[in-house]
């Protein structure tokens, strides 16, 4: 790993924990319990486009545990929530971009709705209870309305950092 | 935005309509009340039939009405009566407590699920 890309990426990493932060402390809609815009997945977006799968999977594991470590919550309910919505939704993301058949903003649907999907499992696999279900329909249908709004603000951000992602190679996956 | 970054947003679109209905469906109906008196079930008392009831609380009887498909707590010996102050209660969430009388009354429905807190 290039020096260059190891720092940019340590960089997203960051970007990453801080969004989260600052996501967990403003209250966004508390009309559903469990969701979030998501403005975490911008730095793990961002590396999907910048340099490839691995480096995606990279900052968004190393993001959910050092955010994890900082807030207190390591290995707890919503830490295991945390992941197993990673989990699904970093696969969706890395299958829709192989698949050459979205944009930006389909990946980026794909994986939000993908991550509602795992926390709804995972609640229902912790707690044995299945009222978690009826929040599906209302977190899909959120997570389109996220999911645009991540796309839109990454490739933003893609296209002005575009000189420093430039002169690193970067890789086809 | 390509052809099928609309198509997957119009299928989860779809798929979020789909899976309200059976949701919708899923409700459980109240159908019965359940009355305990010291942890002990009593009596077990249908929604859909209207009457009067009565338990032996602990500080003396406890008067129970069910009408329409609701229930509540007629007259009772309690210090501030909170329970027949509260009314007719018919969600399966809301249980009418008489602490002094360590009565009880919850409802149940069809399906007998219950309600649950995540912390």
């Amino acid at each position: 790993m290039k020096t260059r890309r190891a720092v940019i990426l340590a960089f997203l990493v960051t970007a990453g924990i801080l969004l989260q932060l600052l996501e967990s402390f403003v209250p966004v809609v508390m009309l559903v319990p469990g969701y979030k815009i998501g403005l975490a997945n911008i730095a793990g977006l961002f590396a999907l486009y910048a340099y490839g799968t691995r480096d995606m999977v990279i900052v968004t594991v190393c993001r959910i545990f050092l955010a994890g470590l900082l807030t207190g919550t390591l290995f707890s309910v919503g830490f295991l929530l945390s992941i197993s919505g990673a989990v699904l939704a970093l696969s969706a993301m890395a299958l829709a971009r192989k698949s050459g058949l979205f944009s930006i903003y389909g990946v980026s649907v794909a994986g939000a709705a993908a991550h509602s999907v795992g926390q709804v499992l995972a609640v229902t696999a912790i707690y044995q209870q299945y009222f978690m279900q009826m929040f599906l329909p209302v977190l899909l249908a959120l997570s389109i309305v996220s999911g645009l709004l991540i796309a839109l603000v990454t490739e933003r951000l893609l296209i002005r950092m575009r000189h420093v992602i430039g002169r690193t190679q970067p890789g086809r996956n | 935005m390509t052809k099928w970054d609309k198509i997957l947003i119009v299928c989860l679109m779809a798929a979020s309509v789909l899976l309200i209905v059976p949701i919708l469906q899923g409700q459980p109906v109240p159908s019965q009340a359940v009355v305990s008196v010291r942890n002990e079930e009593k009596l077990r008392l249908n929604l859909a039939q209207n009457g009067s009831y009565s338990v032996k609380g602990t500080l003396g009887p406890v008067n129970i009405e069910v009408q329409d498909g609701s229930v509540r707590v007629t007259q009772e010996n309690s210090p501030h009566h909170y329970c027949s102050r509260q009314g007719w209660v018919n969600s399966t969430a809301v249980p009418i407590v008489c602490l002094p009388n360590e009565t009880v009354i919850r409802i149940q429905g069809e399906s007998g699920s219950e309600d649950t807190v995540i912390q």
